[in-house]
């Protein structure tokens, strides 16, 4: 047997370790929180996880992750108009939160850097395993962020727009959300910018009992960005979460997604498309333990590669031991527009329990030539009836969210990029 | 839904505890020492007699060995294995050789007997041992006559005997021993052996190349439709013995042979090492048809003992519009560690994969397989079914993959797995790689896939709705048991009677 030797580590890797000894003076933080960080440059000086991590097989970020950007205390981002008007925007500009947040009636709003300070956080700060390399990349540098609080029974008319904003160099943010029973809101998580950033953006969210939430990632990085993000959702008993993913920019962009539901009678439905163009490596990563018994949840991700694209999804079910009666579908459709694009796909079912109902399905195709055939006999061009099936793929999606002002707003953003990458 | 209670049953007659080939035979054996070393594998070359360049190829194998490390991505759990304690040579003393089956220890032909190898096939066996020479007359005049198959029994480390041979001849079929074909044919050997699964493969695969002992070897001819059959049976029958077969299977250009591999060991509290490697060719137009009932032993019911089956098996469709089909049905084994694969290498080439496993007891199942698309056209279908029961788990990993290219691959993926009780598992894990616009991949793990319409179209002719399922679910099924030969139908069709009501993705 041979010995596995330490390799030597990645100029990435050096340089997120050096950044830390640097950083470190400046990061907010009780004596636990820089206890939690030490923890996590730990585990990076361990090097950053290769495609033999099961869980990275299709994303090498040791081997993607070749430049890692110097703090840039002078870049400047610009806050922009959110996607549906009349919501609340809480903006984060280079990783810093602003002091004057706009209040809402029902919704308590804190700095992270406050809770940090303070410690309060610190317990939330641990990675959930030793492959959770955003996680422990969050933790060690994150300084700012919002911790928002909904109170019990209150039901926001317009939704809350959580900008994180950037203009290249490093930024680390994090948002813990706490929605109340009975509670209602939509929330929109922004992630765009400008310049060669590297961003680790990890949202933590906490359904109580019958409250219903609809959460909407919307990534539209610009093509030089790196972006690691992790979306983690408990959900209580009888409370919905719907959460809808929009992947159109980036670099090397990694979005996990880890959900649990806690209580019976909880509901979670995931809806995705991811617009893949360019050379963009992006990989949605979804692991949803039902750990309870009645429990639901539906997932439905589409996918449009262009270009020399790479996309993945890996999706995994668990089932536990104890949660009988769960119901979970998951589908991933996936058209490759181009020869040189490339889509992996591994959706996992592990289950335990023996009386659920469990179900995958995967497929990637070409467009339908009956489909094309059908649109040219009626006299549409080719390059029309391609931009009509492609739109239409991906907007059947969007649709199932029932709040009209939301089908809009993406509708919008689904034309832009078509009308750039189209 | 739970399983239903006819499910459960039919189960439980497959329990560990029911395992009926658990007897041992006492043989006079011939064993190298416990342990492996350069030395072992040269006293294997030696009692084989074999010519320098396959002790050479094994000895390298075996310094590849040295620098792997054993896989452990698979969901299976055991303790380390200590390769230092096991005997990688064991053989019947009596029988240095033989070449029909009167020269066989009269012991291991009552072993056969014994294992209820299907009833035709004792026929066979009997018949060879009277009539051997008014056989090959009739042969002559009826090579297709069907229901005859030819069979390879490999006892531990030694093939014992193999029957047919001089019919199979006359159709310029070569079936016998790998051992044999190593010195009577050592330029088909040479070209093939390692083509598909390289020395280097893996860690298990990498092991058998150094220290395999025997196993069957199977040449088709351009143009030659195999008149029967083939089989191989194996058996392991001494204790702390490892059974490290390799199997070569050929076919040339539009060549057709249909082959079939059963397996059974003694009940012991120890656990014992099976790693075996087959590798398949087909070239231009050929077709090669693999079955295995896969019956080692499980275990007892407190997780005792058992074989631990590390199996690597591949079939390379090397040429234009050939076929490779694998079907197994997987009853046995402590642990199963198998992926039988098919490289899409030719165009329009084919490549299929039938898989029923049963876990029971605290039996592991990690198997699946891989379709890796290359050629143009080239098409693909899965169908695997998992049952897990008592405490074991029951794991589907596949992968297909379509390569650049791999222009209009297809693939079809439909895998459903059936938990009984709660304290078993089922999972699974399927890889889908597409890196060319053309390829059509699907994949699918529901059992609510019986069409609605179906249903209709079965209901509206007054037949009631468990019964429309049942029709249709067996109708469904029947595509998995047909890809089995006959012989070997009757055994699978126990386990396929299992509804597949309540089963989960």
């Amino acid at each position: 047997m041979n010995m596995h030797t330490q390799p030597q580590r990645t100029p990435a890797e050096t340089a997120l370790i050096d950044a830390f000894g640097d950083r470190l003076s400046l990061l907010p933080g009780d004596g636990a929180v820089m206890l939690k960080r030490d923890d996590a440059i730990e585990a990076i000086k361990h090097g950053l996880p290769t495609r033999r991590i099961e869980s990275w097989h299709y994303t090498d970020l040791r081997r993607l992750l070749n430049a890692v950007p110097d703090f840039d205390p002078a870049a400047a981002a610009k806050a922009i108009a959110p996607i549906v008007d009349g919501s609340t925007v809480l903006s984060l500009l280079n990783g810093v939160s602003n002091a004057k947040a706009p209040t809402v009636e029902g919704v308590s709003v804190q700095r992270l850097s406050e809770k940090l300070t303070d410690g309060s956080i610190a317990p939330g700060l641990d990675p959930y395993g030793s492959d959770d390399a955003i996680g422990a990349l969050n933790t060690a540098f994150v300084a700012d962020g919002y911790f928002i609080d909904i109170a019990d029974g209150t039901e926001l008319e317009k939704p809350v727009e959580l900008q994180n904003l950037q203009a290249g160099g490093q930024t680390h943010v994090r948002l813990p959300v706490r929605v109340g029973s009975g509670a209602k809101a939509v929330i929109v998580e922004r992630q765009a910018g400008e310049g060669a950033a590297l961003t680790s953006s990890v949202s933590q969210l906490v359904l109580g009992e019958g409250a219903e939430v609809t959460w909407l990632i919307v990534q539209e990085q610009p093509e030089t960005a790196t972006h690691l993000a992790q979306f983690k959702a408990h959900i209580g008993k009888n409370a919905k979460l719907t959460l809808f993913v929009m992947n159109a920019g980036g670099k090397l962009v990694r979005q996990e997604i880890m959900v649990r539901t806690t209580g019976e009678g909880a509901d979670f439905k995931l809806r995705g498309i991811n617009l893949l163009a360019g050379d963009t490596h992006t990989d949605v990563t979804m692991v949803l333990d039902h750990a309870v018994p009645h429990t639901t949840s539906t997932e439905v991700i589409r996918n449009v590669v262009t270009g020399k694209a790479r996309g993945v999804f890996q999706g995994r079910i668990n089932v536990h031991q104890y949660a009988q009666k769960t119901n979970a579908k998951m589908a991933c459709n996936t058209l490759l527009l181009s020869d040189d694009g490339e889509f992996s796909t591994k959706p996992e079912l592990e289950i335990f329990a023996d009386d659920v109902v469990c179900g995958h399905g995967a497929t990637v195709t070409e467009i339908d030539h009956d489909h094309l055939f059908y649109l040219m006999a009626r006299g549409v061009d080719e390059k029309s009836a391609r931009g009509l099936l492609v739109k239409a793929f991906v907007a059947e999606v969007i649709e199932e969210l029932d709040d009209e002002a939301i089908i809009e707003a993406l509708e919008a953003r689904l034309d832009e990029w078509f009308v750039t990458h189209g | 839904m739970p399983a239903v209670q006819d499910t459960i049953d039919r189960v439980r007659k497959i329990d560990v505890d029911q395992y009926k080939y658990g007897f041992q035979t006492e043989i006079a054996v011939d064993k190298a020492p416990k342990g492996l070393s350069e030395d072992i594998i040269r006293f294997i070359s030696a009692k084989k007699d074999e010519p320098s360049w396959m002790l050479e190829w094994r000895l390298e194998a075996y310094r590849r060995w040295l620098t792997l490390e054993e896989p452990t991505w698979a969901r299976v759990n055991y303790p380390n294995i200590d390769f230092q304690d096991i005997y990688y040579y064991a053989a019947p003393k009596s029988t240095p050789g033989p070449t029909s089956l009167s020269d066989v220890d009269p012991e291991i032909l009552k072993v056969y007997e014994k294992l209820g190898i299907p009833l035709k096939e004792q026929e066979i066996l009997a018949g060879v041992q009277k009539t051997d020479a008014s056989e090959f007359e009739e042969a002559s005049d009826n090579v297709y006559k069907s229901g005859r198959v030819a069979v390879d029994a490999v006892f531990d480390s030694v093939s014992v005997v193999t029957t047919f041979k001089k019919e199979l001849a006359q159709a310029g079929v070569i079936f016998c021993s790998i051992s044999e074909a190593i010195r009577e044919h050592p330029e088909l050997v040479r070209k093939y052996l390692g083509s598909v699964v390289p020395a280097s493969d893996n860690f298990y695969a990498t092991l058998n190349s150094a220290v395999f002992t025997d196993g069957s070897f199977v040449f088709v001819p351009k143009g030659v439709r195999c008149p029967m059959e083939l089989s191989t049976y194996f058996r392991m029958n001494e204790k702390n013995t490892g059974q490290f077969e390799r199997t070569l299977i050929i076919a040339e250009e539009g060549a057709y042979v249909s082959y079939l591999e059963g397996c059974t060991a003694p009940q012991r509290d120890e656990n014992q090492l099976h790693a075996a490697v087959v590798e398949l060719v087909a070239l231009d137009d050929a077709e090669i048809k693999y079955s295995t009932v896969q019956n080692w032993y499980p275990g007892d019911a407190e997780g005792k003992g058992g074989i631990y089956n590390f199996v690597t098996k591949r079939g390379d469709c090397r040429g234009d519009r050939s076929k490779i089909s694998w079907t197994q049905v997987e009853t046995g084994s402590a642990i199963t560690w198998k992926y039988p694969s098919c490289i899409l290498r030719g165009d329009d080439s084919q490549g299929e994969f039938y898989s029923i496993a049963v876990s029971n007891g605290y039996q592991q199942v990690d198997s699946g397989t891989k379709m890796i698309h290359l050629g143009k056209n080239t098409s693909s279908r899965i169908i695997s079914k998992g049952i897990a029961a008592g405490f074991s788990q029951n794991t589907y990993r596949g992968q297909v993959s379509a390569h650049r290219k791999a222009t209009n691959a297809r693939n079809f993926t439909n895998c459903d797995s059936l938990l009984i009780g709660d304290q078993c598992g089922a999972h699974t894990v399927p890889y889908m790689e597409a890196k060319n616009s053309t390829a059509q991949f699907e994949h699918e793990a529901t059992t609510s896939k019986i069409s609605e319409d179906q249903k209709f179209y079965v209901m509206q002719r007054g037949i009631p709705e468990e019964e429309a399922i049942a029709l249709i679910v067996n109708g469904f099924v029947k595509d998995v048991i047909q890809q089995l030969p006959m012989e070997f139908a009757v055994e699978a069709q126990k386990l396929i009677g299992i509804s597949l009501e309540g089963s989960v993705g």
